[in-house]
C-alpha cells in the first residue's frame, strides 16, 4: 500500500516536474515584458541609489532616496551632494513635478520640458514617465532564444502599439534566459538606427530579490556621454503614507 | 461751345512739339503712378487673401480673454450653434472652427515647439493656401484622425518623411500632461521660416481628443465674407448676437494679425508718398508748359482781343485747351498704367527674390499682382485733368492785363 | 568767361520765360533731391533699427555655436576682443545664453535667459531704452529687500510677460538646467518689460545680469557672444577685420551673415530704391529737358535772326549751351538749397506713416516715422544731373536751329 502511494507520487512528480519546467519556459513575451517592467518595483518599494553622470562638460554624482508605489507613483529626493539637497521629483501618472529647495518652491514640468534631462543625466523626464511602461505602449514577440557571447539569453522585439505615444521605432529587450532578468535595453529610430542602449549588470541579492544592481545608459550620438545607475538598497512592498505622493508631502522634505 | 472746343484744338495742334512734350509728361507720370498703386493693391489683396484663409478669415469669435493671453482652457461652448446662426448673416461666405494651442512635436532625434492647429479639412481644403504649397504626400481629409501636416522645416529638424510617426505633447485644458501619436500625411513648404519650423494641422476632432475638449467646444469660429468692405457692419451684428454672453468676443482681423495691419500700412503709406512726388513733378512740368505757352502768345491774345474777341472768351478758349491736353495726357497715361498693369500681372518674381519673404511671420508671395480700382484709373486721372485745369488759371488772369498796342510792338 | 557773362545777359532778355524754365529746373532738383533723402533714409533706418538694437554690426561666437547652441560651447578669451574692439574705437559688450522655463504664478513658458552687462549695454546698444514698462536692470546690484534676501532682476520680453501675466513687481521663478547638469534655480523680480523689438526678443527674452546669470546656470561668467557696433560709423567688414586677430579660432561675423534674410530683404529693397532713383532722375530730367525744348524751339526766329546777321552756326550752339549751363546750375544751386532744406527738416521730424509702435518688419520692429537722410553726394549729383539735362536739351533745338535756313528759322511759328 505504501509503497505503491510513494510510486504514484513520484510518477505525479515526474509528470508535474517536467510541466513546471515545460511551463517556466513558456512564459510569454508579454509576460517577460510585464516581468522586466517591474524589475525594481513591487506593490511598493523605497530604497537609495547613486548616480554617476559622465559627459565632455561635467561628472556627477547624485546619491537619491527612492520610493514607488506600483507603476504610476515614484517620489526621488536628492541626499547627495549637499548642494542640492532635498530636491526632489515626484510623478504621478501622466505628470512630474520638481520641488526646489534653493527657492522653496514646487514647479510641474510642462509638457515644453518634457523632453529635457532629468538631474542632468541622459535620462529625460519623460523616461521617468514612461519607463515602467513598456508592456502598457508594445507589443513585444519573441525573435531570439539561445546563446549569445556564452549567455543564454532570450530576445524580445516590442513594436509599439497602434497608436501607443512612443517616438521609438521598436525596442529590442535582452533578457537571461535563466531568471528573465533584464540584459539590455535597445532603442531604434523608426527610420532605423540605434538611438541609444540600456544595459543591465551586477545581478545582486536586493531587498530578497536578485535584481541587476546597475543599469548604465549610454547615446548612441553623443560620444562621452553615460549615465549609470547604481542601486544601493532597496526593499520591496513596504508600507509607505498615503499622502506621500502628493504635491503638498513634496515640499515638506518629509 | 462747339466752336470753342474746335477753337482750342486746333489751337493746340499748331505748336505741335509743344503739345506731343506736354501730353507725354503728363502721360509719363501717370502711368507709373496708376501701375505702382495698381501693383500695390494687387499684391496687399493677395496677401490678405491668402493670410485670412489660413488663419480665422475677416471676423473671428473666440473667448473674450484670449486675445490678450492665449491658453488652451480659454475657449467657446455651444459651438455648433453659434455658428449656424452666424452662417445665417447675408454677409458671411464661409465659417469655420478651429482649436489652436501650443505642444511639442517629438520623434527619436529630438523635439521642437510647434503651434498645433486643429482644422476641418474639407472646409480648409478649399481655402487653404497650404494645399497649394504641399510638397510631399497629400492634405487633410475629414476621416482622418491621427494625421497631421507638417512644414518641410520641422521635418528635416526631427528626420520625418511622410508616413513616419511623431509624438505632441501638450497641457489639455485641465493643465495635465497629453500625449498623441500621429503620423505624418503632408509636408508642405511656404518659405517662412515661422510656418516652415514651426506650424503644424491636425484634423478639429482629433484635436479635440488631444486637448479634451467635448464635442461643442472650439477656440475660434472664423468667418470670410463675401465682400470684406461690409466688415464694420457685420462686426456689429456679431457683436449684437453674442451681446449676452460676456465671455464671448468678435474681433476683426487687424486686431487678431495687428502686424499685417501695420505692414500694410507701411507699404501704402510709403507707395503713396512716392506717388504724389512723381505727381508733383509732372505738375511743375506741366504748369511750366501751360504758362510758357501762354506767354508766347501773347500776341496771339492781343490780336484776338484787337479784334474784339471778349477777354471772358479768350480765357475760355485757355481753360478748354488746357482741359483737353489734361483729358489726353491723363486719358493715354491710365491707358498704359492699366496696360502695363496687366500685361505684368502674375509675372514671378521668384528668380529674383528667391523664396517669399516674411512679413510678421506671413509670407508675401514673389508674385507681381495688379488690380485696378476705379480708384485708381477713374479717380487719380479724373484728379489730374482737374488740376490741369486749375493750373490754367494763372495764365487765364495774365490775359486781363495784356495791354493789346504794348503787345505788337 | 565771356561766354557766361553773354550768357547771363541773354538769359535775362527774355526774364518771364527764363523764370518759368528756371523755376522747373529748381523744383525739378528740390524734389530729386529730397526724394534721394528719403529713400536713403528708409534703408539707413532698417539697417540702424536691426543693427542698433542688440543685433550690433558684428558679432563673435565659439565655432558652431549658432547652429547648434551648445551652452558649453564658449568663446576663449573674451577679454581680448573687447579690448581690441575699445582700441579702435568699436563699442563691444558681451553675453551669455541659455534655455530654460520661467514661471509667474500658475504660468508658465519657455523662456531664454540672457546674461549682460546693463552698463555696457546701455551704453552701445538702444535695447536698454526700450522699456515699455518698469526699468531696464540696475548697473548695479539692487539693495536688499525687507526681507534681507538678494534682489535678482529681470526685463522680460512683451509677449513673453504676456503669457506668463507678468507685470512689473511680480515674482518670477526660473528652472534651467546648469552647466554642471545640477537643476538650476531662482527667484527674480520682473523689473521691467520691453517694447517690441523683435520677434524672438518678444517671444522668448527674459534678461539678467551677468551676475546673475553665471549664479543661475552655475556658469562663472562663461561668454556665449560679444556684439560690436560702431553707430554706422564703419563698414561691417571693417569691423571685422579689427577684431579677427584677436578672436582667434572665434567666429567673427557681419550682420549680413548673421541676418541674411534680412539682409537679402534690405538688398532687394535697395535695388527698388535705385530703380525708383533712376525713374525720378528720369523723371526730373524730363521735365527740365521739356521746359528747355520749348523754351530753346520757342527762340527758332530768334536763331533765324542771328543767323541772318551772320552769326556761325556754331556761335549759336554755343551760345545756347552756355545760356542752358547758366540756367542749370544757377536755378540748380537755388533748387539744391530748396533740397537741402527740406531734407533737414525731414531728416529730423520725418513723415508720419502712422504704423505705430509695434510692427515688425521681417523680425524687425519698424519706426512709423519716415526719415530723410543728408548726403552731399544727393546734391552735388542732382546738380549736376540737372545741369548736364539742361545742356543736353538744349543742344538739340541749338543744333536744329545751326543747320536751319535762315528765313525758315524766321518764319517758326
Amino acid at each position: 500500500m505504501a509503497t505503491l502511494r510513494i510510486l504514484l507520487l513520484t510518477l505525479l512528480a515526474c509528470l508535474l516536474l517536467p510541466a513546471s519546467a515545460l511551463a517556466k519556459d513558456k512564459l510569454t513575451a508579454r509576460e517577460i515584458l510585464d516581468k522586466v517592467d517591474d524589475t525594481y518595483r513591487g506593490r511598493s518599494a523605497r530604497g537609495q541609489m547613486r548616480m554617476k553622470v559622465v559627459n565632455p562638460n561635467y561628472k556627477r554624482e547624485l546619491v537619491m532616496d527612492f520610493w514607488s508605489h506600483g507603476k504610476e507613483k515614484s517620489l526621488v529626493r536628492i541626499v547627495e551632494p549637499k548642494k542640492e539637497r532635498r530636491t526632489a521629483t515626484l510623478k504621478n501618472g501622466n505628470n512630474i513635478w520638481n520641488y526646489l529647495p534653493k527657492v522653496n518652491r514646487t514647479i510641474k514640468i510642462p509638457s515644453s520640458m518634457m523632453g529635457g534631462s532629468w538631474m542632468g543625466s541622459d535620462f529625460t523626464n519623460d523616461d521617468l514617465v514612461k519607463e515602467h511602461r513598456m508592456a502598457d505602449d508594445y507589443a513585444p514577440k519573441i525573435t531570439f532564444d539561445g546563446s549569445r557571447g556564452g549567455q543564454k539569453v532570450i530576445e524580445i522585439t516590442c513594436t509599439p502599439k497602434p497608436n501607443a505615444p512612443v517616438v521609438w521605432g521598436k525596442l529590442v529587450v535582452t533578457v537571461r534566459a535563466q531568471d528573465y532578468l533584464p540584459v539590455r535595453i535597445d532603442y531604434h529610430k523608426e527610420r532605423g538606427g540605434l538611438a541609444r542602449r540600456l544595459t543591465f549588470s551586477n545581478y545582486e541579492q536586493l531587498g530578497g530579490r536578485l535584481v541587476p544592481t546597475t543599469m548604465t545608459m549610454i547615446p548612441r550620438d553623443k560620444p562621452g556621454h553615460s549615465t549609470v545607475v547604481t542601486y544601493e538598497k532597496l526593499t520591496f512592498d513596504v508600507s509607505l503614507p498615503a499622502n506621500l505622493f502628493t504635491v503638498a508631502s513634496l515640499r515638506s522634505g518629509r | 461751345m462747339k466752336q470753342l472746343v474746335r477753337l482750342a484744338w486746333r489751337s493746340i495742334w499748331r505748336n505741335r512739339r509743344r503739345t506731343l512734350l506736354t501730353v507725354g509728361s503728363m502721360a509719363a507720370a501717370l502711368a507709373l503712378a496708376v501701375y505702382f498703386l495698381a501693383i500695390a493693391e494687387g499684391m496687399y489683396g493677395r496677401l490678405l487673401y491668402q493670410v485670412l484663409r489660413m488663419q480665422a478669415g475677416h471676423l473671428t469669435v473666440e473667448n473674450a480673454q484670449h486675445l490678450d493671453a492665449p491658453s488652451i482652457d480659454l475657449r467657446l461652448s455651444g459651438v455648433p450653434t453659434l455658428r449656424a446662426r452666424l452662417q445665417d448673416l447675408p454677409d458671411v461666405a464661409i465659417t469655420k472652427e478651429l482649436i489652436v494651442g501650443p505642444g511639442v512635436a517629438n520623434s527619436g532625434d529630438g523635439a521642437v515647439g510647434v503651434a498645433i492647429a486643429g482644422v476641418e479639412p474639407s472646409v480648409e481644403a478649399s481655402l487653404s493656401p497650404l494645399i497649394h504649397r504641399l510638397v510631399a504626400g497629400s492634405y487633410l481629409e475629414d476621416g482622418d484622425e491621427r494625421a497631421v501636416i507638417v512644414g518641410a522645416e520641422l521635418s528635416r529638424r526631427l528626420d520625418l518623411e511622410v508616413g513616419n510617426k511623431l509624438v505632441l505633447s501638450s497641457n489639455d485644458v485641465d493643465g495635465q500632461l497629453v500625449q498623441q501619436m500621429v503620423r505624418i500625411k503632408g509636408i508642405f513648404k511656404t518659405g517662412s521660416l515661422d510656418l516652415d519650423g514651426h506650424y503644424v494641422q491636425i484634423p478639429i476632432g482629433f484635436a479635440r481628443t488631444l486637448f479634451s475638449m467635448r464635442p461643442d467646444e472650439a477656440t475660434q469660429i472664423g468667418l470670410l465674407l463675401h465682400d470684406p468692405d461690409q466688415l464694420s457692419t457685420v462686426q456689429r451684428q456679431v457683436a449684437g448676437m453674442i451681446a449676452s454672453n460676456q465671455r464671448v468676443a468678435v474681433w476683426p482681423w487687424q486686431k487678431i494679425m495687428p502686424e499685417l495691419s501695420s505692414f500694410m500700412k507701411v507699404d501704402k503709406g510709403s507707395n503713396y508718398v512716392l506717388q504724389v512726388i512723381i505727381l508733383l513733378m509732372a505738375m511743375f512740368t506741366i504748369f511750366n508748359t501751360i504758362l510758357m505757352s501762354a506767354l508766347e502768345r501773347k500776341r496771339e491774345f492781343a490780336v484776338m482781343l484787337a479784334l474784339g474777341t471778349s477777354p471772358t472768351r479768350v480765357k475760355l478758349q485757355l481753360l478748354v485747351e488746357s482741359v483737353i491736353l489734361g483729358v489726353l495726357g491723363c486719358g493715354l497715361g491710365v491707358l498704359l498704367g492699366s496696360g502695363m498693369a496687366l500685361a505684368t500681372d502674375g509675372i514671378s518674381l521668384e528668380s529674383i527674390m528667391g523664396g517669399g519673404f516674411d512679413v510678421a511671420g506671413f509670407l508675401v508671395d514673389p508674385l507681381l499682382l495688379a488690380k485696378l480700382t476705379p480708384r485708381i484709373t477713374v479717380g487719380l486721372g479724373g484728379a489730374m485733368v482737374v488740376i490741369v485745369a486749375l493750373m490754367s488759371l494763372v495764365p487765364m488772369g495774365r490775359i486781363s492785363r495784356i495791354n493789346v498796342t504794348d503787345a505788337f510792338r | 568767361m565771356n561766354v557766361l557773362r553773354i550768357a547771363w545777359r541773354n538769359l535775362w532778355r527774355n526774364g518771364p520765360r527764363t523764370a518759368i524754365t528756371g523755376a522747373a529746373v529748381a523744383l525739378n532738383t528740390a524734389v530729386l533731391i529730397v526724394t534721394i533723402g528719403l529713400t536713403q533714409g528708409m534703408l539707413e533706418t532698417t539697417v540702424k533699427s536691426l543693427t542698433q538694437m542688440s543685433l550690433g554690426e558684428a558679432q563673435v561666437h565659439a565655432p558652431k555655436y549658432r547652429e547648434e547652441r551648445r551652452f558649453h560651447n564658449t568663446i576663449q578669451n573674451p577679454e581680448a576682443i573687447l579690448r581690441a574692439a575699445e582700441e579702435h574705437g568699436i563699442g563691444a559688450t558681451a553675453r551669455s545664453y541659455g534655455a530654460g522655463l520661467a514661471s509667474v504664478g500658475a504660468k508658465s513658458s519657455g523662456a531664454l535667459f540672457w546674461g549682460v552687462d546693463p552698463a555696457r549695454e546701455r551704453a552701445v546698444f538702444d535695447l536698454a531704452g526700450q522699456v515699455q514698462q518698469g526699468s531696464y536692470l540696475s548697473e548695479k546690484p539692487p539693495p536688499p529687500n525687507a526681507d534681507g534676501d538678494v534682489v535678482r532682476e529681470v526685463v522680460l520680453g512683451h509677449k513673453l510677460a504676456n503669457a506668463l501675466q507678468a507685470q512689473v513687481g511680480s515674482e518670477l521663478i526660473a528652472v534651467v538646467q546648469a552647466a554642471d547638469g545640477s537643476i538650476g534655480n531662482d527667484l527674480f523680480l520682473v523689473k521691467g518689460i520691453l517694447k517690441t523689438v523683435s520677434s524672438d526678443v518678444d517671444r522668448s527674452a527674459a534678461i539678467l545680469s551677468q551676475r546673475d546669470f553665471a549664479e543661475l546656470f552655475v556658469s562663472r561668467g562663461l561668454t556665449h557672444e560679444i556684439a560690436l557696433q560702431s553707430g554706422g560709423r564703419l563698414e561691417s567688414t571693417a569691423i571685422v577685420d579689427a577684431v579677427r586677430e584677436s578672436a582667434g579660432q572665434n567666429e567673427v561675423l557681419t550682420w549680413q551673415e548673421l541676418a541674411p534674410s534680412t539682409a537679402q530683404m534690405l538688398e532687394m529693397f535697395g535695388a527698388l530704391m535705385a530703380i525708383f532713383g533712376l525713374i525720378f532722375g528720369l523723371a526730373a530730367g524730363t521735365g527740365v529737358m521739356n521746359s528747355m525744348l520749348m523754351s530753346t524751339f520757342d527762340r527758332m526766329r530768334e536763331f533765324g535772326v542771328l543767323k541772318a546777321l551772320g552769326a556761325t552756326p556754331w556761335r549759336i550752339v554755343r551760345d545756347v549751351a552756355g545760356e542752358a549751363l547758366v540756367l542749370g546750375l544757377f536755378f540748380g544751386a537755388l533748387g539744391a538749397l530748396l533740397g537741402g532744406l527740406a531734407n533737414y527738416y525731414l531728416s529730423v521730424h520725418g513723415i508720419n506713416l502712422g504704423t505705430g509702435d509695434d510692427l515688425l518688419l521681417a523680425g524687425v520692429a519698424f519706426d512709423p516715422f519716415w526719415k530723410s537722410t543728408m548726403s552731399a553726394e544727393a546734391i552735388v549729383g542732382s546738380l549736376l544731373l540737372m545741369g548736364v539735362v539742361c545742356v543736353l536739351s538744349a543742344l538739340y533745338p541749338a543744333f536744329k536751329a545751326a543747320r536751319l535756313d535762315p528765313v525758315v528759322a524766321m518764319t517758326e511759328p
